[in-house]
C-alpha cells in the first residue's frame, strides 16, 4: 500500500472528488457530495469526499487521501445505459 | 469544519445548457477568459465549477472541468482557460472560438472547494498556474463584499507574463483591505523584480503566514504535482488537514 500511495503522488493525472463533483450529484439524487466526509473502513481517518483521490481509466476510482484504500469504483456500461457503481466506507450524506 | 454531511450548497438539478459567449478577452499569450451568457443561470458560490461538452459534428463528445472566475456578484459568468497545445478541448476554447460560439455547461457544482465571505478568514490561498482562476472568483467575491478577511494570495507561474488577471490583482491589492497579493516564478527572474524566483516551499508558505497556529483556511488549487507539493508543505508547518482544502487540475499548466 505505501508503495501505491507514494506512485500515485507521483502521477500528475491523479484529481480529486471535486472532479467529479456532477457525476456523484447524479448518484447521489442532486446532493452536493464533495463536502460530505468518508469514514474509512481501512485506516479508520475520515475526509471530505473533495479531498479523495481520484483516477480515470476504463473506469473511475476514487481512494482514501489516508491509505489509499478504494472509496468508490464507477464503470459506465454500453455507452451511458448503465452505470455501475461500488462504494465502499462509511458516506456521511446529507438528507433534505 | 462543517458538520459532516451539512448542506453547504442547495442541490442543483444536473441539467446541461446551452450557452453563449458573448465576450473574449485575452488574459496571457496562452490564457483567455470566455464571458458566457447562461439561460436561467442558478446563481454560484467561489470555487465551484462548470463541467464543460463539446460535441464534434460527427457526434463525438468531450467533458472538462473549468471553473467559475467570476465572483457570484458579477454581471456574467467567466471562465478562464489556459490553451495546452495538444489538448482536446483547451485549444479550442481558449483559441479557435470566437464571440457568438455556443457550447454545452453543466453546474455549478462543487462545494468542498468553496468559499463564502460569511465564512470568513484569515485565508491563504495558493495558486499554480491555471488554478488561480477559483481562487480568483473568492478573490472578487471577497472584495464585492467588502468582507475584509485578512488574506494572502500566494501565485505561482512559469514567468510574469503568465500571471492571470494581473492588473486587477495589483488594483484588488492597493485597496488595502486586508488583501496582500504574493508573486513566485519558476522559469524566470525578470530584471528587477522583487517577489520570489523558485517554487512554492514551506519555507516561502511560513514567511507568507498566516502561521498555521492562526489556522488560516486554506485553498491550493493548481496541476497535480504542485498541489501534492504545497500540501506537503502546509502539513509540515503544522497546518491541520481538515483546513487545507485542494483542487487539482490534473498534469496541466504550472
Ligand atoms: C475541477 C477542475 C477545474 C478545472 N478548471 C480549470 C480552469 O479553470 N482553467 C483551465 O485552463 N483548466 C482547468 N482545468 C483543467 C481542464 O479540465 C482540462 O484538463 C485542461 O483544459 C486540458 O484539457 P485538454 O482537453 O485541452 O487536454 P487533454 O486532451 O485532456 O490533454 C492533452 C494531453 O496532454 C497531456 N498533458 C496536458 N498537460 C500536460 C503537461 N503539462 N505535461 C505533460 N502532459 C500534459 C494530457 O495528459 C493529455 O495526454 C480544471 C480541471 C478540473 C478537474
Ligand atoms: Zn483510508
Amino acid at each position: 500500500m505505501e508503495e501505491e500511495r507514494g506512485a500515485a503522488a507521483r502521477d500528475a493525472t491523479v484529481l480529486d472528488g471535486n472532479a467529479i463533483a456532477a457525476l456523484l450529484g447524479e448518484i447521489f439524487g442532486g446532493s452536493e457530495m464533495t463536502s460530505a466526509t468518508r469514514g474509512c473502513g481501512s485506516c479508520g481517518q475520515s475526509h471530505p469526499i473533495g479531498e479523495h483521490r481520484l483516477y480515470r481509466g476504463a473506469g473511475l476510482v476514487l481512494r482514501c487521501p489516508g491509505c489509499g484504500d478504494v472509496a468508490l469504483v464507477v464503470v459506465e456500461r454500453g455507452g451511458e445505459a448503465v452505470r455501475e457503481v461500488q462504494l465502499l466506507g462509511r458516506w456521511q450524506v446529507a438528507v433534505g | 469544519m462543517a458538520t459532516p454531511g451539512a448542506p453547504l450548497v442547495a442541490p442543483v438539478p444536473l441539467v446541461w445548457r446551452l450557452v453563449t459567449v458573448v465576450e473574449v478577452v485575452d488574459e496571457t499569450p496562452h490564457a483567455r477568459t470566455l464571458a458566457l451568457d447562461v439561460p436561467d443561470w442558478p446563481g454560484h458560490v467561489a470555487g465551484q465549477h462548470l463541467d464543460v461538452r463539446l460535441t464534434a459534428e460527427d457526434g463525438y463528445v468531450a467533458e472538462r472541468s473549468y471553473s467559475i472566475a467570476s465572483a457570484p456578484e458579477d454581471a456574467r459568468v467567466a471562465l478562464t482557460v489556459e490553451r495546452i497545445d495538444d489538448g482536446e478541448v483547451s485549444p479550442y476554447l481558449a483559441g479557435e472560438l470566437v464571440v457568438g460560439d455556443q457550447f454545452e455547461v453543466r453546474g455549478p457544482v462543487g462545494g468542498h472547494f468553496t468559499w463564502r465571505a460569511q465564512d470568513g478568514g484569515p485565508l491563504l490561498l495558493v495558486a499554480g498556474g491555471s488554478g488561480l482562476v477559483p481562487l480568483m472568483a473568492m478573490v472578487r467575491h471577497r472584495a464585492a463584499r467588502a468582507s475584509g478577511a485578512a488574506t494572502e494570495l500566494l501565485v505561482s507561474s512559469r514567468e510574469r507574463e503568465a500571471v492571470l488577471y494581473r492588473d486587477e490583482l495589483e488594483r484588488l491589492a492597493s485597496a488595502e483591505d486586508g488583501l496582500n497579493v504574493v508573486y513566485t516564478l519558476t522559469r524566470s527572474r525578470p530584471a528587477g523584480w522583487s517577489g520570489y524566483a523558485r517554487r512554492v516551499d514551506a519555507p516561502m508558505l511560513a514567511e507568507v503566514g498566516p502561521a498555521a497556529s492562526a489556522s488560516p483556511r486554506v485553498f491550493v488549487c493548481g496541476p497535480t504535482p504542485f498541489v501534492e507539493a504545497v500540501a506537503d508543505a502546509l502539513v509540515s508547518l503544522g497546518h491541520a488537514a481538515e483546513n487545507v482544502h485542494t483542487e487539482r487540475f490534473g498534469p496541466t499548466g504550472g
